[in-house]
Order: C-alpha cells, then sequence, then structure tokens
C-alpha cells in the first residue's frame, strides 16, 4: 500500500456532499471541504471519503 | 487469504442501532475474501457482456461502482486506461488491491466512499459500471443519479444486478431468501423498475440482456457466513413455497435455485 494519495485520483476527488473542489492539507494528511466545513482523512495515502468519517472543521 | 476470524458471524443483535452503512461494511468486512474467489463472482456471461463493451470503448476512465470483490475492475483494466474501485468496505478495497497486484494490473485505484455521494468530479468516467451492488444502495436512486453525474457527454452507464421477476410473489419469495441470508440486503428491482429510476436520473435506455444465474446452496450461505438459524429458515420457506415460486426459481432438492440477473446500458438522455 503506498503511503502517498495517487495524484490521478486526486484529481478526481471533490467534496461528497458539496462536490465542491477539495484543498490538499499535506501536513494533517487531510481533504478539506470549505464549503462543507468538513476534513476527509488520509490514512495510508487512502482519502477516506465518507462524511462520518470527516472531522468537522472548527 | 482466507477468512479465518472467529468472530461470530452475520446477525445484529434486536436492539442494535447501527446504520445500514455499518451493517454492509461488517457483512462484507468478515467476508471480503470469498468475494475474490467466488465463482459466481468471478465469471459468468453478464461479466463477459461487461468486459467486451469495456473492450469496444478501450482507452477510457472506468468506475466500477460498488466493486465488492473488484471483478468488475479487474475485467476491464486491460482495456481501460483507468479504472477507479470504489466501495463502502475498506476490508473489500484491501482485498481488490492486493489482487490486483496479484494479477500485474497496475491501473486499478480503489476508493472508499457510497454509491450515493461518490467524491468524483461531475463527467470524469468514461464508463461507469456497477455489478451485484445496487441491491445494497440505502437510497437507490440517488446512487443512480451518482452514477449520472460522473458519467462523460458521451460516455455509458453498464448496471448489472439480480432482478425480481416483477411479480409480487415470487418478488417477495426472493427478497425474503435474500435478507434472510444477507441482512444488509436491501432489495432487488425488476427490469421495469430500473428502466424508470435510470430515465428519471437523465438516462437514456439502450440496451437490457437478461440472464439466468444459479445459485449453488451451500457456496451462496458459506460466502456470506450466513448463521445456521438463517440458512435453516430459508431452505424452511423453499420447501412450503407454491409450485410456481418453486418452478420459477428452479428450486433443487439442496436448496440450489436460479434467479434472474440483467446487464443494462444507458446513455446520457
Amino acid at each position: 500500500m503506498s503511503a502517498t494519495v495517487d495524484p490521478k485520483l486526486l484529481e478526481l476527488l471533490v467534496c461528497p456532499l458539496t462536490k465542491a473542489p477539495l484543498r490538499y492539507d499535506r501536513e494533517k494528511q487531510e481533504l478539506i471541504s470549505d464549503q462543507a466545513q468538513l476534513a476527509f482523512p488520509i490514512r495510508d495515502g487512502i482519502p477516506i471519503m465518507l462524511v462520518d468519517e470527516a472531522r468537522p472543521l472548527d | 487469504m482466507t477468512a479465518t476470524s472467529t468472530a461470530p458471524s452475520g446477525t445484529a443483535p434486536a436492539s442494535s442501532t447501527h446504520s445500514h452503512a455499518a451493517l454492509v461494511t461488517s457483512q462484507f468486512g468478515t467476508t471480503a475474501a470469498n468475494y475474490v474467489t467466488s465463482a459466481v463472482h468471478a465469471g459468468g456471461p453478464d461479466l463477459a457482456f461487461m468486459t467486451d463493451i469495456v473492450r469496444r470503448r478501450s482507452g477510457g476512465r472506468v468506475l466500477d461502482m460498488g466493486c465488492g470483490g473488484g471483478h468488475v475492475a479487474y475485467h476491464a483494466a486491460p482495456y481501460a486506461r483507468e479504472v477507479v474501485a470504489s466501495d463502502l468496505s475498506k476490508d473489500m478495497l484491501a482485498a481488490v488491491e492486493q489482487q490486483a497486484a496479484e494479477r500485474g494490473l497496475t491501473n486499478i485505484v480503489t476508493q472508499q466512499c457510497g454509491a450515493e455521494t461518490l467524491p468524483f468530479t461531475a463527467g470524469s468516467f468514461d464508463l461507469v459500471m456497477t455489478r451485484y451492488s445496487a441491491h445494497h444502495w440505502r437510497h437507490f436512486p440517488a446512487g443512480i443519479a451518482e452514477a449520472r453525474r460522473v458519467l462523460s457527454p458521451e460516455g455509458r452507464a453498464v448496471f448489472a444486478d439480480v432482478v425480481t421477476p416483477g411479480d409480487p410473489l415470487l418478488d417477495t419469495f426472493l427478497q425474503s431468501v435474500e435478507m434472510l441470508r444477507d441482512p444488509s440486503h436491501i432489495r432487488n428491482y425488476s427490469v421495469e423498475e430500473w428502466q424508470r429510476t435510470i430515465e428519471a436520473a437523465g438516462f437514456s435506455h439502450c440496451t437490457t440482456e437478461r440472464f439466468r444465474l444459479r445459485l449453488e446452496f451451500k457456496s451462496w450461505i458459506t460466502r456470506m457466513r450466513t448463521p445456521p438459524v438463517m440458512a435453516d429458515a430459508i431452505r424452511a420457506l423453499q420447501e412450503q413455497m407454491a409450485s410456481e415460486v418453486r418452478d420459477y426459481f428452479a428450486i433443487e432438492a439442496d436448496g440450489s435455485f436460479t434467479i434472474d440477473t440483467m446487464v443494462m446500458v444507458a446513455r446520457p438522455a
């Protein structure tokens, strides 16, 4: 399993709720949906695009 | 890879408050490897028909939506530029990644997500395919609408699943045994329901191919680790059914039976 997100996949990804583009936070390994105020975790290079597993932004 | 977990399988307690998504994930977490090796899933004329569609439209990006054991993805990969295999179950996706690596298929990427909330840019796939998955979706029309959204204007959607005969007597039997076997089963739809749903989502129906699929009872039960009490209930129900039901589903002495499947091809309306 690769530890970095597949760049081809990253290009395709949008917020599952708003369908707006995501911001890649390399340091925290999260994909940020500003509109939905959610941070989707990237674990072992795999973006977890489940609303239930996203971290609400303060 | 074998499933050696000794955890009690299947049935959640009656007081359970977990979501449908959690139920799907738990049903397919412990059984992931079985779906990679299952003959019913790994082959069949419906899969050959789907593979042919990818071959004829080769070179594009393919989505295998609710990929399960990943068989559409493995068959599509040789003819596709790239295949995205998406599923709700992380364990299923790990099994798919391992199998893709073993087969030397380097153009398959996996993505954990729900069918109703695909995290992909609109119009990004030349083929959106799904096989034996839609009957698990919590919101069937929403999943179909997502398939439409992520499909490119010149693309094709290919929907494959078990279908109901459309006769209430036969339908109720099918849904009953399906749910006894797998509590994460929601419903199989008829070809007519499929067509109405895809048209409501902005698809034009192209073709529907119908197939019959024999389910060998023992492997069908073992694959899902159905608890004995449920398997016994299925056998008891089969034995009590009227001749119309027994004949239609060709119910055999050992509980094996035959169901209908289809592959529906659609394009953006």
